[in-house]
């Protein structure tokens, strides 16, 4: 008998056992394979030559309405891993106000694969260095004083069953790779360019991926001039202004403050301890004035090429494509199905008719919690990114983050980036060094202007997204035009 | 607990690497973790997490590689196995400008001063009691979050470079409470840690929020105009500010590579305010105890910041070889000294108008890192206090200042120090505390932004 076969004659054995105990739902994941590998270039070194090989089993059960959980890497001691996880929900059922349920969803099938081509796990290490190192060559210049090159890459088989007679397998496929390079400006203080590996929808998520110059390598020349502008240039002046984002700043304030607000269990106060919470409740669907008429904001996105497209989610739930805010107004939000059922429940009415897909974990020893699929900006009509320029009167176009710190529900930010091109009447005039700027978020996207069409559009991938706790990193894309925002409170106060 | 057969299986591979003389380190991580969960008063996640990591570098030459297997093994031949794969990975690998040193493992260690098996045993009905305690005593109106990790962390180290091995166990905790105001929307936060099973009282947080609840219930939300502000920083705050500002300062690589703002500073520089002093200090008895810096020395307490002065700086053992420096016996269990101010800091503000008390800082992140510019926002328990009363909440308010102004313009410490726990559980269990005075006054701190809202 296989290892597969075997285990899940176990596991639907133990599912039947605690639903016959008394649970009202139960599930378990296993991570037939989680490999991943990591690859340090600092400064020519290889200081980073890591990988990494997990495997091992999760089980929920959800018992009087309380989620018990547990883990285990031993495929030998599944038994007492379902009786730890139905121990754990039954102490947790006993301090609970609003019991958690399901709702009901048919059993079914599934199998999903990410598109790719070369996988990256079984390229040869020594193919891996000879591309990083003629990556790094191209970024070595004399007057640059520190070359960062770093490289992710993950393959993961995860095996799902539920006590609905769900069964899901599926096969992902991660490629994460960033360049920066760094050299002191003329008060000594380091400055930095960076350009992160980033995805084609329609392609793939193979090594093949990782070599296409267009996508990573080849920004190398541009990198380097940037940041030699940056050393000499003078440093944004406080004010307010308008600020142009690039996709490569614009993921990251969509991450920010349309992603993380708009998971329901920050929503509903899950995450207040640790994460926050969220300026969004139940009463603002379908009501709430998000941002401008020009905001549209979906999940997922039927994007095929990026992390945050992974078929099935961790309750087997296939992912969807829908709008959470629709011209400006909010209309929906990242669920699961506990949550959803939880909202409704709250509310006296059905705010959410199905489950976003959305729930995520990142290994098998964590439980999912509802978390970003892709988040995504809509393309717009306000032309290319020189359109955009052309009709700012007083401005900066913003690229990359240095820094990012936001409220705890979400409702204000600070944002550091790396560079800044002045826009003053239509035209870039010069760089600007040290860029920040800060806002509340509902009045920061009602001052939206402008948003890009498809040719400024591109889907940027997020791979450190931390949520939870015990802490979950977790994958996922945004895709992004470039976004315009007037008034906005920029550079720091003297 | 580990048991002699994992001991020996890993003792044999050592040996087998070594014979074949392969430079190697192996290193053994075992956790038992429990985790309780609260939201919207109820238990929402109750898990545990029993995992063993195996770590194991490999070292020829100037090439390096690492590998992390999770999972039980089940004998000396399959660790090797792992172990020549790790060889051969790093062959494959490339050469670096330095050479990557093996860490050597100063003498045997075998230490659980800091273990409590009530605790690593602790059952989850225990949590909920402290958890029902609280929501009863403090009222059960109010909407409550919080979480409570506990568990174990078992250590077993060897390498080729001699026979030594080192064996760690500790149990640690880490509580915390969030009390939010339904319709008001402010929130209350107590944290509590500590490393035996008793540790964690319900009594604490309960008082704690009972001091503040009236203040809350009975004064709306002081919206602080931008501008420059007396503030006294509680011990999160100060945890965190003091974490950052010894990485971005005191590490020997982040100084190498002048990415820091002590880049342009020599030892001995006056840095800071003349009061602070900054430890590296395995001894401190509120931190959780390392017993073997990375390189495998034996730590001991290493001075940062003496009296305002740059002291020292700490690295790691590749750091050093890079630079040509030696490696410090570092043990990342900070320590800042205390003042000699009064325990209760509105006795320390009684003459003072205005003050805002900030106890933690929400998302910090370092905007310009060569400047030590940091920024964050007040979140749980910020308050205004007036002639040492406590006046009013303060709505979410942003500081955005740098390290040598915060850590400059001290105006007075408390003379007593509490332990702030500063775990992460992003990936194994790894238990992490600061021990910082309980409060610090500061003068002329910057608040750049303010929401309407807490």
């Amino acid at each position: 008998m296989s290892i597969f076969n075997d285990l899940k004659e176990t596991v639907t054995r133990n599912i039947g056992r605690v639903m016959d105990a008394g649970a009202q739902y139960s599930d378990a994941r296993w991570y037939e394979d989680d490999s991943s590998e990591m690859l340090v270039l600092l400064d020519g070194n290889l200081e980073g030559n890591d990988t990494t090989v997990e495997s091992g089993l999760g089980v929920r059960v959800l018992y009087g309405g309380a989620w018990g959980f547990a883990a285990t890497s031993q495929t030998a001691n599944v038994d007492t891993c379902f009786d730890r996880a139905m121990a754990n929900a039954i102490s947790a059922s006993m301090l609970v106000k609003v019991k958690l349920d399901m709702g009901k969803m048919e059993g079914h099938t599934g199998s999903y694969t990410s598109p790719y081509k070369i996988d990256p796990i079984d390229v040869s290490l020594s193919d891996k260095v000879d591309f990083l190192k003629g990556v790094d060559d191209s970024l070595t210049e004399d007057w640059i004083l520190r070359r960062m090159i770093s490289v992710q890459i993950q393959r993961m088989i995860i095996h799902f069953w539920s006590s609905e007679d769900t069964y899901t397998q599926k096969k992902l496929i991660n490629t994460f790779a960033h360049m920066t390079v760094m050299a002191l400006d003329k008060d000594k203080q380091m400055q930095r360019r960076s350009k992160s590996l980033y995805c084609e929808t329609e392609g793939t998520r193979g090594w093949e991926m990782l070599t296409n110059p267009a996508l990573w390598s080849g920004h190398a020349d541009r990198v380097k001039s940037e940041l030699k502008e940056v050393l000499g240039a003078p440093e944004l002046e406080y004010g307010k202004r308008s600020v142009i984002l690039l996709p490569g700043q614009g993921h990251l304030q969509v991450h920010e403050t349309i992603g993380h607000p708009l998971e329901l269990d920050r929503i509903l106060g899950y995450e207040l301890s640790y994460a926050g919470g969220s300026f969004v409740n139940l009463d603002s669907f379908g009501k709430l004035r998000y941002g401008s008429d020009k905001l549209n904001a979906s999940a997922y996105g039927s994007i095929k090429n990026s992390p945050g497209s992974f078929g099935f989610d961790a309750e087997g739930t296939p992912e969807r494509d829908y709008l959470l805010i629709d011209k400006g107004i909010l209309v929906n939000c990242l669920t699961s199905r506990a949550m959803i059922s939880e909202a409704n429940q709250r509310a006296g009415r059905e705010i959410f008719t199905e489950s976003g897909g959305a729930s995520r974990s990142t290994a098998f020893y964590r439980a999912p919690i509802d978390r970003m699929t892709n988040v995504n900006i809509l393309p717009g009509d306000d032309g290319t990114l020189e359109d955009i320029i052309s009709t700012t009167e007083d401005g900066i176009v913003v690229d990359n983050p240095t820094s990012w710190s936001i409220g705890s529900n979400r409702e204000h930010f600070h944002f550091g980036c790396e560079i800044a091109w002045e826009v003053k009447n239509g035209k870039i005039t010069r760089v600007l060094r040290n860029p920040s700027y800060q806002g509340h978020t509902v009045d920061f996207y009602n001052n939206l202007s402008a948003v890009g069409d498809e040719s400024t559009w591109i889907v940027e991938q997020v791979e450190n997204c931390g949520k939870g706790e015990p802490n979950q990193v977790m994958e996922l894309g945004h895709g992004v035009p470039v976004l315009k925002f007037d008034n906005v409170v920029s550079g720091e106060r003297r | 607990m580990m048991n002699d057969k994992a001991k020996n299986i890993i003792t044999e591979a050592r040996d087998m690497a070594q014979s074949r003389g392969i430079m190697a380190s192996i290193h053994y991580h075992r956790e038992n973790s429990h985790l309780m969960r609260i939201g919207n008063n109820s238990v929402s996640l109750n898990t545990s997490e029993e995992l063993t990591r195996i770590d194991i570098e490999v070292i020829q030459g100037r090439r390096k590689g690492t590998h992390t297997h999770l999972g039980e093994i089940g004998s000396a031949d399959e660790l090797f196995s792992i172990i020549l794969k790790v060889s051969e990975k790093a062959g494959k690998s490339a050469e670096m400008d330095f050479e990557p040193v093996l860490t050597a493992i100063e003498t045997n260690v075998r230490t659980e001063t800091q273990y409590d098996v009530a605790l690593d045993n602790l059952n989850p009905v225990v949590k909920e009691q402290v958890f029902s305690s609280i929501f009863k005593n403090t009222g059960e109106d109010y909407n409550y979050s919080g979480s409570w990790s506990s568990g174990s962390t078992e250590t077993f180290s060897v390498t080729t470079a001699n026979n030594n091995s080192a064996w760690h166990r500790l149990t640690d905790q880490q509580f915390m409470c969030v009390l939010k105001h339904p319709e008001k929307l402010w929130e209350l936060a107590s944290w509590q840690t500590g490393w035996k099973a008793g540790d964690v009282n319900a009594e604490i947080t309960i008082n704690e929020f009972n001091s503040l609840l009236p203040v809350y219930e009975n004064n709306d939300g002081f919206k602080v105009e931008s501008g420059n502000y007396k503030v006294i920083l509680g011990p999160q705050a100060l945890a965190e500010l003091v974490g950052l500002t010894v990485w971005t300062g005191c590490a020997g690589r982040t100084w190498e590579m002048k990415m820091g703002w002590t880049a342009d500073k020599n030892i001995g520089d006056k840095v800071l305010h003349s009061s602070v002093t900054v430890l590296d200090d395995p001894t401190n008895e509120q931190v959780f105890s390392d017993p073997l810096s990375d390189s495998g020395m034996l730590t001991k307490t290493q001075t940062m910041i003496d009296r305002g002065k740059f002291a020292g700086l700490l690295y790691d053992r590749n750091t050093a070889s890079k630079y040509g420096k030696k490696a410090t016996p570092n043990s990342g269990c900070l320590a800042m000294q205390p003042g000699d101010g009064p325990a209760d800091f509105l006795e320390a503000v009684k003459d003072i108008d205005r003050v805002l008390y900030i106890p933690a800082i929400h998302y910090m992140n370092m905007p310009n890192m060569s400047k030590g510019i940091f920024t964050g926002s007040s979140r749980f328990s910020a308050v205004l206090v007036e002639k040492g009363k406590i006046v009013s909440p303060i709505f979410s308010s942003r500081i955005t200042d740098q390290f040598e102004d915060i850590f400059g313009n001290v105006h007075a410490i408390s003379s007593e120090t509490i332990s702030v726990n500063t775990s992460n559980t992003y990936d194994r269990r790894a238990p992490r505390a600061v021990s910082v005075p309980t409060w610090m006054l500061v003068d002329d701190v910057k608040i750049t932004d303010c929401a309407k809202s807490f």
